[in-house]
């Protein structure tokens, strides 16, 4: 059983690789067939050669960047599920929380970068509370959602057991509600590093947006892609964690 | 299916852009653009007027504005092709395109001295150039760093003896007295500060001052259409001029004009931002010779200043980066004020 | 398909009164309004940190036009993306539900697609794409389709492959199949995903209108943010978070409609 999932992650793995190689190869051949000059598209061994070059400027901002994204995505993840929690607990204040939360949540994220600089400046701190509002308010959502698909004959068999509040929600709601949780987790972790990196294009010390930022000014494009890379590599390997753990802990059936 | 058509359509759309020769108006009309740096605002009021004028008609050419916003480069946007004709950043955007080998062309210069100062608080401990050692300052990363530094090293002071930081979108940090030294657009920021602060108790420190010229708001077009469409290019200048001969003549009329494209603006602010502009663009050599004047000492010499600091890696030939021929076209007379 | 019969059934239109609903959340929005007005002027916070709502609403009612314009621009271009975005969504589900290898050779690549935070180039987008209204569209596209497609593949995994063999052994078609077994399993799963695209879409479509335009919502914040003019940014925030309601409010109101008929099936 083990060895069949294993050879099944296998080649799902080196196909993955191999549908990247693919994209690569063809961006390679317009880049070079087409004679683009580099402020159109670089090629990827250009890209891949300005990665060398920096490597060291940008495994630092990467470091900027990823603590900033973790940390914001981690309160988010708490913050969000908590206060989901809370209002299934307390109905009553339901219907006042969730339409407010709607309402802010609908508002894009970057419409309250402006104010968070203002209040939190723009070191580190205005860029975790940024991811922590964004990842917060998707996950609140979708652990109500997960919450509210428990299915109510069951919740009536288990109360007639003499089960209460706290039992039906840690028997029952939670590990129904799981599988939307971890859907809406993995969707944020991408999330969290782009807005990570938005707000810091806007005004930061470092990190990867602060070096895009600076690149585009100084007419360095390969610089600009060669962040990006950084960039996607490491929501990647977020989404590719968080991937593990549901598939360890939530499709276990 | 949809993705796929669309996306054909998109295309097509940006071939025909491209070109920049979309099928002409009736009357014959050569179509051309004018990517700005910035949003619509009283720094970009000329075109503005030329526009709602119908100067730019009046030479034959059907000129669509385009605005800028945060990472976009206006030096890429010309170089391409997207656009025909880009008011950019200024000597030193043009200086590092040139150096990335963008095939662009400085055509006129509109602000003659640096546009921006720095500020610090007259109740503060910093009066003096000299003072600034061991404070703290912010500052654009993107050339006013290099003019900071150049003013410390003249006034005898090392750069690395200043705490010198990044500069976010908002002067409260200077406002609230967490930094001592910010720096300033005239246009722009130091409207804000003299609001929230007040005029008289401010220091100003002009770069030209500490001998340091940093020309900003540089017109550009690519190679291929300077040497392609000669016409063309002084056909735009001379509408343009016009057009800003008129807002400075007329500033209510100008300051209208930008108001009914832009209705959330602040009009004091705009008035504001006008008046100096036209000290901006009036100043040094187009004092003598005109609006949009190149003027080759005030550039090379920012020319040394960023190959020094090894922004651009070596001095750029001025020559190609900075084509006066289009404007000197213009006679002086009709360009003076 | 019990799931979407109770999702159905818990609906709040059933327990409540409609009006009390839609009043009582408003009249707490009243109240909350009615603190922070006094909680600004009682402890004298400077309007760089918080304006008065008062405030909020006079910047808004000095322009009334330009917020007006801004908002249906914006809401074309967000409408245009999102209904592109989210079909494609289900499609490419569809595609990668059913055929595996596309799906293990490019749904990595969707994911490593949405890594690229589309702001870095806002050169190339206007390079592409021109300075039009489809613009900000394809932006809108660009980064709601993939919640929609992730989902979708998840309601689509949540079916019971023996109820595929029955349909199949009565001589069902892979169309049929997808039409009477798949997509109405998916549906609540869907709609999560696309009251987030609708957010998306409008987040696209505002950080789009960041490349150099005259009209938008994004013109308008980002001009009141480099002015320092805060009472203008909550203005855009209050006008942004009108849209975005509203168009969660449309789609949640689809799900209420079309689930509900799901699950009657």
């Amino acid at each position: 059983m083990s060895a069949s999932v294993s050879s099944d992650s296998l080649r799902q793995f080196s196909r993955g690789i191999a549908g990247a190689l693919l994209v690569a190869a063809v961006w390679e051949l317009c880049a070079r067939g087409l004679d683009l000059p580099a402020y159109v598209l670089p090629s990827v061994s250009s890209i891949l050669a300005g990665l060398a070059s920096d490597a060291g400027s940008l495994l630092a901002a990467a470091r900027f960047t990823a603590a900033e994204s973790f940390t914001g995505y981690a309160i988010g993840c708490l913050a969000g599920m908590t206060a989901a929690v809370l209002v299934t607990m307390i109905p009553s204040a339901r219907s006042v929380v969730v339409p407010l939360a709607t309402a802010i949540n609908s508002v894009p994220v970057v419409a309250y970068s402006p104010l968070v600089l203002l209040w939190f400046g723009i070191g580190m701190a205005s860029k975790i509370v940024m991811v922590a509002i964004a990842v917060s308010f998707t996950i609140f959502l979708s652990t109500i959602a997960g919450l509210d698909r428990v299915d109510r004959k069951s919740v009536d068999l288990i109360r007639s057991f003499g089960a209460d509040r706290f039992t039906v929600l840690w028997r029952l709601r939670l590990p129904t509600a799981l599988p939307l949780v971890i859907a809406g987790m993995r969707v944020s972790t991408v999330r969290s590093v782009i807005v990570a990196i938005v707000t810091e294009m806007l005004g930061a010390y470092g990190g990867l947006g602060w070096v895009i930022y600076q690149a585009v000014l100084q007419v360095d494009f390969v610089k600009v892609w060669a962040a990006i890379i950084v960039a996607s590599a490491i929501s990647l390997a977020f989404f590719g964690a968080i991937s593990f753990v549901e598939r360890r802990y939530v499709f276990w059936r | 299916m949809f993705r796929r058509r669309t996306l054909f359509a998109a295309f097509a759309a940006a071939a025909f852009s491209l070109q920049g020769l979309s099928p002409a108006s009736a009357q014959d009309l050569v179509n051309a653009s004018l990517r700005l740096k910035w949003l619509t605002q009283a720094q970009f009021a000329g075109f503005y007027v030329a526009l709602e004028k119908g100067y730019y008609k009046e030479e034959g050419i059907n000129l669509t504005i385009n605005p800028g916003g945060p990472n976009l480069l206006t030096e890429n946007l010309v170089a391409t092709g997207a656009d025909t004709f880009g008011l950019s950043g200024g000597t030193d955007s043009v200086f590092a395109a040139r150096d990335k080998g963008l095939p662009i062309v400085c055509i006129g210069v509109a602000h003659q001295v640096t546009p921006f100062v720095f500020v610090s608080h007259k109740d503060g401990a910093v009066q003096s150039v000299a003072d600034f050692k061991g404070k703290t300052a912010t500052t654009w990363f993107t050339g006013a760093n290099h003019v900071l530094s150049a003013m410390l090293s003249k006034a005898g002071t090392s750069p690395s003896d200043v705490d010198i930081q990044p500069q976010q979108v908002s002067v409260t940090p200077f406002v609230d007295k967490q930094v001592d030294i910010v720096t300033a657009t005239r246009y722009n920021e130091l409207y804000v500060i003299n609001e929230r602060v007040g005029k008289d108790n401010l220091n100003l420190f002009v770069p030209e001052d500490s001998g340091v010229s940093f020309p900003r708001d540089t017109l550009i077009v690519s190679e291929q259409t300077a040497t392609e469409k000669p016409e063309l290019v002084t056909k735009f200048l001379r509408a343009s001029v016009k057009g800003w001969k008129e807002a400075f003549a007329n500033e209510a009329e100008a300051i209208d004009i930008i108001m009914k494209i832009s209705p959330t603006l602040n009009r004091a602010q705009q008035e504001f931002m006008l008046k100096e502009v036209k000290t901006l663009m009036t100043a040094g050599k187009a004092s003598t010779d005109g609006l949009f004047s190149i003027d080759k000492d005030a550039v090379g010499s920012a020319n040394k200043l960023l190959a020094e600091y090894g922004v651009i890696s070596k001095p750029v030939d001025l020559d190609a980066a900075f084509n006066a021929s289009f404007i000197e076209s213009i006679p002086a007379e009709e360009r003076r004020l | 398909m019990s799931g979407t019969a109770t999702l159905a059934a818990n609906l709040p239109v059933v327990s409540t009164g409609r009006i009390g609903v839609v009043l009582r959340p408003v009249l707490w929005l009243l109240l909350a309004l009615v603190v922070v007005e006094a909680v600004v002027v009682v402890f004298g916070i400077r309007t760089y940190y918080l304006p008065r709502p008062s405030v909020i609403a006079s910047t808004i009612m000095a322009t009334p036009g330009a917020y007006l314009a801004g908002l249906w621009r914006t809401f074309l271009e967000t409408a245009l993306g999102f209904v592109a975005g989210s079909m494609f969504g289900v499609v490419m589900a569809v595609v990668f539900h059913r055929w595996q290898t596309l799906r293990e050779l490019f749904f990595p690549l969707f994911i490593v697609s949405q890594t690229i935070p589309v702001i870095a180039f806002g050169a190339v987008v206007v390079l592409w794409f021109g300075n039009t209204l489809f613009a900000k569209a394809v932006i809108s596209f660009y980064i709601s389709f993939l919640p929609v497609t992730v989902n979708t593949m998840l309601g689509f995994s949540a079916v019971d492959p023996r109820q595929v063999q029955l349909m199949r052994s009565f001589g069902a078609s892979d169309a049929q199949i997808l039409r009477r077994l798949y997509l109405p399993a998916a549906l609540p799963q869907l709609f999560v995903a696309l009251k987030l695209a609708s957010s998306l879409a409008l987040v696209g479509a505002i950080v789009g209108e960041w490349f150099g335009d005259t009209t938008g919502l994004g013109v308008l914040l980002l001009q009141a943010m480099y002015n320092e003019n805060v009472a203008g940014i909550w203005a855009t925030i209050v006008v942004s978070a009108c849209l975005g309601m509203g168009l969660y409010g449309a789609v949640s109101y689809a799900e209420r409609r079309i689930v509900f008929w799901g699950g009657e099936q």
